[in-house]
């Protein structure tokens, strides 16, 4: 041991940490149901934002750059945009059975227990809805990273706090606050405004080769707690 | 008749079926040691309890996927570790460590002079500064392996690196804290 690593020994004998809290774990064993157990702790319900956006070419000129994920790319803007509302689960494309959507991406589908629908569109990106179809409480979207590199542009408003976290070790951003929009880009590059809808808090996150974005009415951990236990 | 306190492995089985009672003997001694692992990657007490709080708390529900021929202590400081980076604030208040006073200096040293004392104690508190100021990768790391003692292998559990990984990267950090020393001296 080096004479360094030695007085740093030393310095440990010699520090003084805040006080150790007195924890009071409340552990309760929750009940087995259909979704694995953080979903169901959700107590809070997810209010959908339902529109569609008509992006003006000064919002689209204002963007500012912030954070760049593998397939994502989240900028801020000064205002969101003036939205026209629709509703919001027809954006998620068609709904499907299960296997179907998995057909149609072309990989197997991760989850957080059985959902209570899935859509796709246009065979690219699955959608799995746990809770009531009016009134969903948390959105699960999948897509293959490939399809999503340079496709996807999530833009905020000011008011939108943008936060790096670790999910499973790996990079992930959490997006909460303001209303804030996802767009997604045509297969020729453009923005289509009938593509976009309004997003609650949301976590993005690669998992291997997929890009995979979280929306539920959660705090941050617990939207990091939920996306680690995607399987 | 006296009857033996149970062994962890016996306190795993019981908190896995669901005692909580048992869970709560589990990590009693591991309580201070997943604080002060928040502490040093939160560098903020309020932050760090609540990490090291929903930390065992999550592995209490997570205890179904521990090994159980593996060591508790990394695997609960690794569920820790990471809800401490979860919760790490980016404009958060950055708390220092701190030293205990001059006088209580390492076993080991008799009777030393109060200029001795004070050489000590400034040496000290140049090496906590210098280890302070390190990147935050490199700081972690040494304060893993010194200043919470833990071994190589506990290390790269609890930050979720490979064992190489942490040997290489302690050795840089080592080097770079040298020389930040001989900068500063």
């Amino acid at each position: 041991m080096s004479e360094l690593e030695l007085r740093l020994h030393e310095l440990r004998a010699g520090l003084e940490f805040p006080p150790t809290p007195s924890f009071e774990l409340r552990l309760e064993r929750r009940p087995a149901r259909r979704l694995r157990p953080l979903v169901v702790a959700l107590a809070a319900v997810l209010v959908l934002l339902a529109g569609a956006l008509a992006l003006s070419p000064g919002a689209r000129s204002a963007f500012l750059e912030l954070f760049r994920l593998k397939g994502a790319t989240v900028t801020r803007v000064e205002e969101l945009p003036r939205v026209e509302r629709i509703r919001r689960l027809d954006l998620l494309g068609e709904l499907v059975t299960r296997a179907e959507a998995e057909r149609r991406v072309g990989f197997r589908l991760l989850d957080l227990g059985e959902p209570d629908a899935v859509y796709v569109r246009e065979g690219a990106i699955a959608t799995l809805v746990y809770g009531d179809l009016d009134e969903p409480r948390l959105l699960l979207s999948e897509a293959r990273g490939g399809i999503f590199d340079g496709f996807v542009r999530k833009t905020g408003a000011s008011g939108t706090s943008v936060e790096r976290v670790s999910v499973d070790g790996l990079p992930g951003l959490f997006v909460s606050g303001a209303g804030h929009f996802v767009m997604f880009r045509d297969a020729y590059g453009q923005i289509d405004d009938d593509r976009a809808f309004l997003a609650g808090t949301t976590l993005l996150w690669n998992r291997a080769e997929l890009l995979l974005r979280l929306e539920a009415d959660v705090t941050r951990a617990e939207a990091v707690e939920l996306a680690e236990s995607v399987r | 008749m006296v009857s033996r306190p149970p062994t962890e492995g016996e306190l795993v089985e019981r908190a896995r079926r669901g005692d909580g009672a048992a869970f709560g003997a589990l990590v009693r001694d591991h309580e201070e040691i997943a604080f002060r692992t928040a502490y040093l990657i939160t560098r903020n007490a309020a932050d760090a309890e609540d990490a090291a709080q929903a930390g065992l708390v999550k592995a209490f529900y997570a205890l179904p996927r521990f090994r159980r021929e593996a060591p508790l202590r990394p695997w609960l400081l690794a569920i820790v570790a990471n809800e401490a980076r979860n919760r790490r604030r980016g404009g958060g208040r950055r708390e220092s460590l701190a030293l205990r006073a001059a006088h209580e200096l390492p076993s080991g040293d008799a009777a030393p002079s109060p200029e001795g004392r004070l050489l000590v104690a400034e040496q000290r508190t140049e090496l906590l500064s210098a280890l302070e100021s390190l990147r935050e990768d490199d700081r972690i790391v040494l304060s893993c392996r010194y200043l919470l003692d833990l071994n190589e292998a506990e290390t790269a559990e609890v930050l979720s690196l490979r064992r190489g990984t942490v040997k290489s990267r302690t050795s840089r950090a080592l080097e770079r804290l040298r020389v930040r020393l001989e900068v500063e001296a």
